[in-house]
């Protein structure tokens, strides 16, 4: 088949579109309005939704920390150590929204997606958040607990949050995109609730590589 | 602003057909096709302060047109597979109508399109469209070159598909 003809084919099915959707202001004007939930806005409403919780959870454990007025250590070194993860969370999540927004779809259509497929793939960029997980075995010690269980502090506590620090660190350095294609990152990813658009990105992110490629 | 709105809206109903192409070729149900087409106006009239005239009004037009289509495209892709396993690809009614040769080439082209991966799809769009080798390449960001190699092997496959059905 010659070029000319496939192309003539194309052209034939014109007729076959619909075209009922006239454009003037009154009906851009209405788009405006309408699309402020827009589809393509999902990724950063996702992300909005985490900051709020974040926020809120950030406020909680700050007023457990003044109410406890420094009486406990242990427990005001833990609560705010959580605090200052989660706060550098939502910052991450902020930039990710203001990347989310300032997202050109003028530019090339393999730049533009690369810089999506990314975004997408970004929950990986929160993933120190894992080491915020020893101070959830920390923050209920105190001088108390530690004279009145005497060695079995030192035998079971302890080596409960060692153990927890080191799989915390371990899984940080592991659980990355280079580790994709290792079984039990997949399968870690994939008990988070934005698996599926990871998985995605990530698939997409090597289609277009390959693209490029040619 | 109202100037810029109606200079925005008589360039694009002169581009419009290829609005409703893209979105053809991009989504199999009529209702993603009307959103598709609504979510690329807005998208178009969103990015339009910042178009500088620096590349080609249709280049630009295509960016944003198959930047969105694509986005789009992989948000639905479960949701559509659900609708196909309930909706018959093709109607039956309009297999006995559509018995000419003219309507069966049309259909094989576009199931053949339909069938490519997104970026593929966009490059096969634009090649129909007889976008030059130089422009394809400067809407999708990739060299002349390789524009010019998977054009070649989407026409073989394409060639392929005819002749098989032909025989």
């Amino acid at each position: 088949m010659e070029d000319t003809l496939l192309k003539d084919l194309w052209k034939a099915q014109d007729k076959k579109l619909d075209q009922a959707m006239k454009l003037n202001v009154y009906l851009l004007e209405s788009l405006q309005k309408q699309k402020a939930e827009s589809k393509l806005n999902s990724l950063a409403r996702f992300k909005g939704r985490a900051v709020f919780l974040g926020i809120l959870w950030v406020l909680f454990l700050a007023v457990l920390v003044y109410g406890n007025q420094l009486k406990n250590m242990y427990f005001t070194v833990s609560v705010s150590l959580i605090i200052v993860f989660t706060i550098l969370a939502i910052i991450v999540y902020i930039k990710h929204i203001a990347l989310i927004k300032e997202l050109d779809y003028s530019k090339p259509i393999t730049d533009t997606q690369k810089k999506l497929s990314r975004l997408q793939a970004s929950t990986f960029n929160t993933r120190f958040l894992l080491l915020q997980t020893p101070f959830y075995t920390t923050w209920f010690w105190s001088t108390e607990m530690i004279n009145g269980m005497g060695m079995k502090f030192w035998l079971i506590s302890v080596p409960i949050t060692l153990a927890f620090t080191v799989l915390a660190v371990w899984v940080y350095k592991n659980l990355t995109l280079e580790n994709m294609h290792k079984k039990w990152v997949r399968k870690l990813v994939n008990s988070t609730p934005e698996h599926t658009s990871v998985f995605k990105a990530i698939d997409f992110l090597n289609e277009i590589e390959e693209f490029k490629k040619g | 602003m109202q100037n810029n709105k109606e200079e925005f809206l008589s360039r694009l109903q002169e581009q419009q057909l290829i609005i409703y192409k893209i979105c053809n070729s991009y989504c199999k149900n009529e209702y993603d096709r009307a959103d598709l087409a609504q979510e690329i106006t807005y998208q178009l009239w969103r990015s339009y302060s910042h178009f500088k005239g620096d590349v080609k009004f249709s280049t630009w037009m295509y960016r944003v047109a198959l930047n969105v289509a694509i986005t789009f495209y992989r948000k639905t892709k479960t949701s559509e597979a659900v609708i196909q396993l309930t909706e018959p690809a093709t109607d039956p009614e309009d297999k006995k109508e559509d018995g000419s040769e003219l309507e069966k080439n049309i259909n094989t082209l576009q199931q053949f399109i339909n069938e490519l991966k997104e970026l593929d799809k966009a490059l096969m769009i634009l090649y129909l469209e007889e976008k030059s080798y130089a422009e394809i390449a400067e809407i999708l960001g990739i060299t002349e070159t390789n524009v010019a190699t998977r054009i070649s092997r989407a026409k073989d496959k394409l060639k392929q598909k005819f002749s098989t059905l032909n025989n």
